[in-house]
């Protein structure tokens, strides 16, 4: 048990990470993640979101959805339930907790329109984890994405101090330097499978 | 008041529009599920038919009303007479999915794994090469070796899969494994035991009895004779109505097994493999070896590397002759060396002498430990030259 | 209602070129990377979201009087998961192996940023008329850009083309371009190469910075791009 839930953990995280293999998430990762502090602060609301967004949706599918028969609802509903809840989280902790709310609030608007989010509910759907497997892979998904944001806010304040040709400067560069760190990625292949034998 | 209006208005239009969305949802789906649960229905036939061609159509089988070999998750029944059986098992790693078609006849028409995370990917084709075997052939059939794990699980879910097919066809079938049908017969040969025996290193030369194992509450002996199993009584003893000549080898040989081995004093002789541990001569004259082989993991000088050895115990006779050779214990890799623990390898030295025992067939794939092992033999073969002597 | 052929035209051929949403705007960079990995993949993503893309700007240009402001990112959000979901059940009866094909990416046309961005940029401030033909334009410019690299990264990554093989291509693959990394490097390459192209007549940085980012519904509202650090204008939600 413990084992199968480090594996989908470290597994998410590292060889299906969202952003670098699975492109969920790639606008944000592209334009937020210029400054460290803004990178952590994108990374932690998407993982809250995550977590949050997984323990209503799941349980919306397998007691609302599919009792009903009418899982084709599923975009639908978790899109509504996603928007309406970073809505309620934003309003909620400008309320209670305002300095969270300066560092992180900010963020949380920009996370409804996020595939990774809806991405991360309905794969947990698809891939048939129970509860609790939902909830860790949700957080290595969410970790995973913390993890390519900061890496790559490091080697974004490195591009911007360079002498890049003109038709190269942007997106362009952005994107190639993003290959290269999912290239490395790669090298985190069959780590995790190997993790227990 | 107009702000009371305004959210109203806003409400019921978001309302509005979520109903009328979900009605149109309700009514697409309802034109397309049917559609789509054909599709799935046809996509599972067109699987089916894969390991079984030419056949008609399925249907699945209850397996609540069937013992049957423990890998079989499912089995559908094709309109023909044949067979599709899906089985979960393990290979190298777990989670090995094969999927294997049974025709009326009981041959082999197809076999694929649908799901696995082995390392080398042999799975993939292995089905392929036992399509056309039957439930006599099956045992024949080769691995591949390197992926020995894999592929001699994959033959043994498709062996599960011919014996399922012919149950689930009305028939019955042994699908206990070797050590079931050995620890059922010995329980049937001596009940007074009550199922704990200990298996004795047989230091006797005999052309019938092949082993001979011992009541842990002495109750008796059970020796095995080819298919016969003879039990004697407390005192050796075989019971009446038994065999007779079987019956007298079986005492003849529970009776030298009484008979206290004599213990030897290795320094005691000069120039033997330092590499014996224990070593007893009965009062046959038989000498009883164990002996540690280097395998993969020492490989090269046994005294100064480490690792673990492969104990063999070899009863050897004065003439030089191998009566039984057994591996103890080993820690070779799992899957290749570690074929040296099998009966199949080490009972190939019964009856061999220093002139032939090299002829036996190598562990394919473990080039080290057969010839570590194959070293060891050698070495008691001259240990034994050289105790008799002394004597 | 008075529309001159020309500028219907221009609205039509936009979305191909000079407003290419893939190249130009870089707006649903997250299906062009991923269902890219096959030509057959990528037509079939780009005709379902040009779909719903005509469907959604059809139905809010239609009901932009209808829809106060203050709901107006829900009430599009239903409609195009609505859409979304429809589609998704056509392909899931009629191309089954398309519908594995694009597992959840399917699904995820409900968060392209294209479609969204559409509807909050041109669709509710237009006819149905032209935002069908905005429809259109806009989807088969992002068709057009996922079959360019679907075609790159196939043929140089699998040897083949919508999964016929070539022959001396089947025998020097290339497999990183199939691979996630090899999506994010001829995608940046093409951009580039699309910048180089259209020099000084694309538009600026901050066009599509802003108004085209992910979440231009929300840039309206001032926090998010502001996060971002390129929208100095705060505005209250």
């Amino acid at each position: 048990m413990f084992k199968t839930l480090v594996v989908i953990l470290m597994s998410s995280i590292l060889i299906n990470n969202y952003v670098l293999s699975r492109f969920l998430g790639i606008c944000p990762f592209l334009g937020v993640s210029k400054k460290l502090d803004q990178a952590v602060g994108m990374g932690i609301a998407v993982i809250l979101v995550m977590l949050i967004a997984t323990a209503v949706t799941w349980p919306i599918q397998y007691f609302l959805l599919v009792p009903f028969g009418i899982d084709y609802m599923q975009t639908i509903v978790f899109i509504l339930v996603i928007a309406a809840l970073v809505q309620l989280i934003e309003t909620f902790m400008k309320k209670a907790i305002p300095s969270l709310h300066k560092g992180l609030g900010v963020y949380l608007p920009l996370i409804t329109t996020n595939c990774a989010v809806l991405g991360v509910t309905i794969n947990n759907i698809t891939d048939g984890y129970n509860f609790l497997e939902s909830m860790v892979s949700s957080l290595g998904c969410g970790l995973g994405f913390l993890l390519a944001m900061v890496l790559f806010s490091g080697l974004r304040s490195r591009i911007d101090d360079s002498n890049i040709p003109e038709s190269f400067r942007g997106f362009a560069t952005t994107l190639i330097a993003a290959s290269f760190i999912s290239l490395a990625f790669f090298g985190f292949a069959g780590v995790v499978d190997n993790l227990f034998a | 008041m107009t702000i009371e209006k305004d959210q109203i208005k806003s409400v019921g239009v978001l309302f509005a529009i979520c109903a009328v969305i979900a009605v149109l949802m309700a009514l697409v789906n309802s034109f397309t599920a049917p559609i789509i649960k054909e599709n799935e229905a046809a996509a599972a036939n067109k699987a089916l038919l894969e390991v079984l061609p030419g056949g008609g159509t399925f249907e699945e089988v209850d397996l609540s009303a069937y013992t049957l070999p423990a890998t079989v998750t499912a089995a559908y029944r094709e309109s023909n007479g044949g067979y599709v059986i899906q089985l979960t098992t393990t290979g190298f790693s777990s989670g090995l999915v094969i999927m294997c078609g049974v025709d009326a006849s009981g041959t082999v028409t197809g076999a694929l794994s649908l799901a696995s995370s082995e390392t080398l990917g042999e799975e993939k084709t292995y089905g392929g090469t036992l399509v056309g075997l039957t439930g006599a052939t099956i045992d024949g059939a080769d691995t591949v070796s390197g992926a020995t794990k894999t592929t001699g699980a994959f033959k043994a879910a498709v062996k599960d899969a011919l014996n399922a097919a012919i149950i689930l066809g009305g028939g019955s079938v042994d699908i206990r494994s070797a050590e079931e049908i050995l620890m059922d017969s010995l329980n049937e040969a001596l009940p007074e035991a009550e199922g704990a025996f200990t298996s004795l290193f047989l230091t006797v030369a005999s052309d019938t009895v092949d082993a001979l194992y011992q009541a842990d509450n002495g109750a008796g002996y059970v020796a095995v004779c080819g298919e016969t199993y003879v039990a004697l009584d407390g005192n050796g003893k075989a019971a009446a109505g038994a065999d007779a000549a079987l019956a007298a080898d079986a005492e003849a040989a529970a009776a030298a097994m009484a008979i206290p081995s004599e213990a030897l004093d290795l320094n005691k002789y000069e120039g033997i493999s330092t590499s014996i541990t224990e070593a007893y001569v009965t009062v046959d004259g038989v000498y009883d070896i164990t002996i540690k082989a280097a395998g993969y993991g020492i490989n090269g000088d046994e005294y100064t590397a480490s690792g673990e050895y492969i104990y063999v115990r070899l009863a050897i006779t004065a003439e030089g002759e191998i009566l039984r050779c057994v591996t103890v214990s080993q820690g070779e890799t799992d899957g290749i060396g570690s074929a040296c623990a099998e009966p199949a390898f080490y009972t190939q030295f019964n009856g061999r002498t220093v002139a032939d025992y090299e002829g036996i067939d190598a562990i394919s794939g473990a080039t080290y430990t057969t010839s570590g092992y194959l070293a060891a033999v050698g070495k008691a073969l001259a240990a034994v030259d050289i105790m008799k002597g002394v004597e | 209602m008075v529309n001159n052929q020309n500028s219907n035209m221009s609205i039509l051929l936009r979305g191909l070129l000079a407003e290419n949403p893939v190249f130009i705007l870089v707006l649903g960079t997250c299906p062009t990377l991923a269902t890219t990995t096959g030509v057959v993949g990528a037509f079939g993503m780009g005709l379902s979201a040009t779909a719903v893309l005509i469907c959604s700007n059809f139905v809010i240009s239609l009901l932009r009087k209808v829809i106060p402001d203050t709901v107006r990112i829900p009430c599009y959000i239903v409609l195009i998961a609505g859409f979304v979901t429809i589609v998704q059940m056509f392909i899931h009866a009629f191309l089954p192996e398309l519908y594995e094909t694009l597992g959840v990416y399917l699904a995820l046309i409900t968060v392209n940023c294209i479609i969204l961005g559409r509807a909050e940029m041109f669709a509710n401030k237009n006819t149905p008329g032209k935002a069908v033909l905005d429809g259109i334009g806009m989807g088969l410019g992002f068709t057009l850009a996922l079959l360019l690299m679907a075609t790159i990264r196939e043929v140089l990554g699998n040897g083949s083309f919508a999964g016929i093989a070539i022959p001396f291509m089947q025998d020097h693959t290339i497999g990183m371009f199939v691979k996630a990394p090899g999506g994010m490097l001829v995608f940046g390459v093409l951009i580039a190469l699309v910048h180089k192209i259209t020099h000084g007549k694309a538009p600026v940085k901050k066009d599509f910075s802003c108004a085209g980012c992910p979440s231009a519904a929300y840039c309206k509202t001032g926090s998010a791009c502001a996060s971002a650090g390129q929208n100095p204008e705060k505005a209250e939600v």
